[in-house]
Order: C-alpha cells, then structure tokens, then sequence
C-alpha cells in the first residue's frame, strides 16, 4: 500500500485491489507510522489523489459537445515534457493519473507513459473514442489498470449526443478489449436525449464485457459551451428522477458483483431530490462519493502544461511540473474557498460535505458566477420559493 | 505494524475501483444499494488488505521489492 499523510490521518491506496481508503490517525499509528508534520504543522490544502492528464489535442472524431474543443490537428507535447509531469505527480502523491485528450490512443508512446506512471507508483488509467483502435493501438492499452470506451448508446443515442453514430466503433473496442482480456469499462454522458435509454445502454455494455459504466454529466465546456447546451442539458425531471434510477439500475445490473456504476462529481447534486439519499449523507461519505473536487481531491492538467482546477475549468498560470506548490496558487485557492463557503441554499443541505455545491462550471456558465449548482433540484426548488 | 491492528472504525472513508474517466472524477454508486451483507464484506476485505500490505510511505524512495511488487500489478486482480 503506498500511504499519504494528510492533516486528519493518510489517504492510502491499497494495491491488491482497486481501492482507496481514508484512514484516520488512530488507524495510521496501527500501521505503525507517524504523520509527523503533516499532523503536527499548520493544516495545508491536500494535493489531489487523481490529475486527468491531456497527453494530446488532437482527435479527428469532431464530437459536438468536445469539452477541450480537440481537433484532427491538435497538438502533441513530446514524450520528455509529460514524464517531468509523472515526476510531478508522483513528488505530490498522487494516486491516480487518467490520461485524455483528444484522444490518446493516437500517441505511438501511450504504453510507454502508462509504465512510466507505474514505475513512478501512479496507477495509470484511460478515455478513448474506440475509434480506430488498430491491433497495435490495443496492445497499447495493456499496461492501463482500466480503459474506458466512450460509449453513450445505441445508433441514434450516440449520435444525438456527439453529432455522429461511432456506437458500432465504440461496441466492437469494448468487445476486443475484454476478449483481449484488458479491463475496460463505458463513459455515458447524460443528455436529455440519452437519459431514457441508460438502462439500455448499460445493458449493453455490460453485454460486450464491460465491468463498469460511469455516468457523466453533459457540461458546457469547449465546444458544448453554447446555447445549444440548454437544449442537451438533463431536464428537471430527469436530475431528480437520476436516484431512482440509480437504484433500478443497481438492481438489475450490479447485483453479481461483476459490473458496477458510477457517477460523476457533478451528478451529485440531483441526489438531493433522494429523500432516502438526502437522509443519510454519511452513507454517500463512507463509501467515498466525491462531488466537486476540483482544486481539492481532482486536478487536471491541460495540454498546454497547465493545472486547472478540473477538466472543464480554465487552466491556471501554475505549471503542471509545479504542482506540488498548488497550495500557494491564487486561482485554486479561489476555487478552494468557494466551495469550503457555499452560499444558500447549499449552506444548509445535507449533502453539502459530499456534493459540495455541485457543479462550478455549469453554475459559472450559466448564472456568471461560482454559486449554487442552478440544475440542482434543490436549487431549483429555493429559488422557486424566492420568487414566490 | 504496531500490537492493535487496523479497526473498521479506523477507516472514514472507501473509494472502490480505478475509474477510468478524464474528465471528471467518479464514484462508485451502487454499493450504496447494496445489501448490508455486501457493504460489510466491502469493508472486511480492505481491512484485510491493510493489515497484510507492505507499507510505502509517498514521497519516500521505494524499497527494491515494493518495486517488483509494484511491477506485478496485483491491484489488476
């Protein structure tokens, strides 16, 4: 296990399985280790766990809701400059690093990163289209821990959600991937128009050999920061029906074991419209739900070498290979603050110290600021009453 | 390790799987669901794993066999 002192006990990561685990102080003194300054000294804002890292621009897929605006001639930071990244990443401790894009797989090199990452202790992970993954693209992936497909559904789904059907492409790399006997799993982004077949779609990729389906919520970030994001957004209907359905689909697909469900930071806060969720936040904290981590437990790194607070957000002036200095950068401390201070109606809900006042670049896109999640049901709710 | 083992009430808090996604961090949801039996043995098993585990302290050099550990990729299992 490889341990991580932080001011209220350690972060560790197990490595006989695939799981990450606070432990307080008490249980770090059973491991026979002390904290030392990270208990003793002034408290310090923690360095993520997980950096999703942009080891390229470029992607020829033209998905219409692209959150870093990738394109057939993106760029390419050579191999050097990302390995100073991973020496970056494994000076701050973290644990995680989930290489993007565009799309990496068009990188001859992305084996070669991923046991870089090993080497350094870093558990290496991955996010492709499918599209165009030849026989040597595949082999690539091997040394990944996981390997998500982006998959949103069949035909008609797939392509109402990025402009074209790759659903095929996407099904046939889901399939090869675990006849290949690499453990792969699905990226669902939730619109309007792909919610009501998620069950569906789940199904599927669970038939194909997928382990796993993380839930994404559509953002309006690069290319989907637009007015047509009000028209893909999920409907109020659909953010409060997303915990039962959550439930349905726990029911019918996870209950072997061998297939599991996640959900992304930003779905978190359609959860409050769950009154049996709503009721027991500290269910949600001990299984280790994490809603708005950006600048916190999460931190991305643009292709440009930047750090940015998460993935959709603007990158900050700090280095990537600076990272380990992320406490004394002004623009991460802001985002740090904000969500440390919500305003109401997110100061008083319970699932305030998991959602952590949902998503801030959908508020900052949508109301100008970094406030209260505007989609959260909750939200909805408040200003509804106010303007009563 | 010291003469009192790892206790569940040690543990705050687990983040079960890899996660695979790069744009967004995710969360593991339907344990939540789950039966208690399921959730126990979720926690039995990293109680398990922590009381067995060689310990590497991030930010310390690596000892030459958590290396070779490292390089079998026992998390893939």
């Amino acid at each position: 296990m490889i341990v991580r002192y932080e001011p209220w006990g350690a972060w560790v990561k197990l490595e006989t399985q695939a799981a990450i685990v606070a432990l307080d102080r008490d249980g770090v003194r059973a491991l026979g280790l002390d904290g030392g300054d990270a208990w003793t000294g002034p408290p310090a804002p923690s360095a993520p766990i997980e950096v999703h890292m942009a080891v390229t621009s470029r992607c020829g897929a033209g998905c219409e809701g692209c959150y870093i605006d990738a394109r057939p001639d993106g760029v390419e930071p050579p191999r050097d400059v990302l390995l100073r990244e991973l020496d970056a990443l494994r000076d701050a401790g973290v644990f995680t690093v989930a290489f993007g894009g565009g799309e990496p797989t068009t990188r001859d090199d992305l084996d070669v990163l991923a046991e870089e990452a090993r080497a350094r202790g870093i558990t290496p992970v991955l996010t492709t289209s499918g599209l165009g993954l030849s026989d040597a693209r595949l082999e690539r992936l091997r040394p990944f821990a996981q390997v998500n497909v982006s998959y949103d559904g069949d035909a008609a789904t797939y392509a109402s959600v990025r402009g074209f059907d790759g659903a095929g492409a996407a099904e046939r790399a889901i399939e090869r991937m675990a006849r290949a006997g690499i453990r792969v799993g699905v990226n669902v982004v939730l619109t309007r128009e792909s919610f009501p077949h998620v069950a569906a779609t789940l199904a599927k990729a669970r038939s194909l050999g997928a382990c796993e389906a993380q839930l994404l919520r559509y953002k309006p970030a690069g290319r989907a920061a637009s007015l047509d994001y009000l028209a893909r957004r999920l409907t109020p209907a659909q953010g409060a029906g997303l915990g039962p359905l959550l439930r349905d689909l726990s029911a019918t697909l996870c209950a072997e074991g061998t297939f599991h469900v996640r959900i992304d930071c930003a779905l978190v806060c359609f959860l409050s419209a769950d009154a049996a969720i709503a009721a027991d936040p500290a269910r949600l904290e001990r299984f280790g739900v994490f809603g708005c981590e950006a600048a916190g437990a999460l931190a991305a790194f643009t292709v440009d070498g930047r750090v940015a607070p998460c993935s959709f957000a603007r990158s900050t002036g700090l280095p990537a290979t600076d990272v380990l200095s992320h406490a004394g950068d002004p623009e991460l401390a802001r985002w740090r603050a904000g969500i440390a201070s919500p305003a109401e109606p997110c100061a008083s809900c319970s699932l305030r110290p998991v959602c952590k006042g949902g998503c801030k670049v959908v508020s900052a896109h949508l109301d100008g600021v970094h406030g209260p999640d505007p989609e959260c049901p909750r939200v909805l709710a408040w200003r509804k009453g106010a303007a009563a | 390790m010291s003469d009192h083992p790892v206790a569940e009430e040690n543990v705050e808090r687990i983040r079960e799987g890899h996660g695979a996604n790069c744009s967004s961090i995710g969360s593991v949801i339907d344990t939540l669901f789950a039966t208690a039996t399921v959730g126990a043995a979720v926690f039995a098993a990293v109680l398990a794993a922590l009381r067995t585990e060689a310990v590497h302290v991030a930010g310390t050099p690596r000892p030459a066999r958590a290396k070779d550990d490292e390089a079998k990729r026992p998390e893939d299992a």
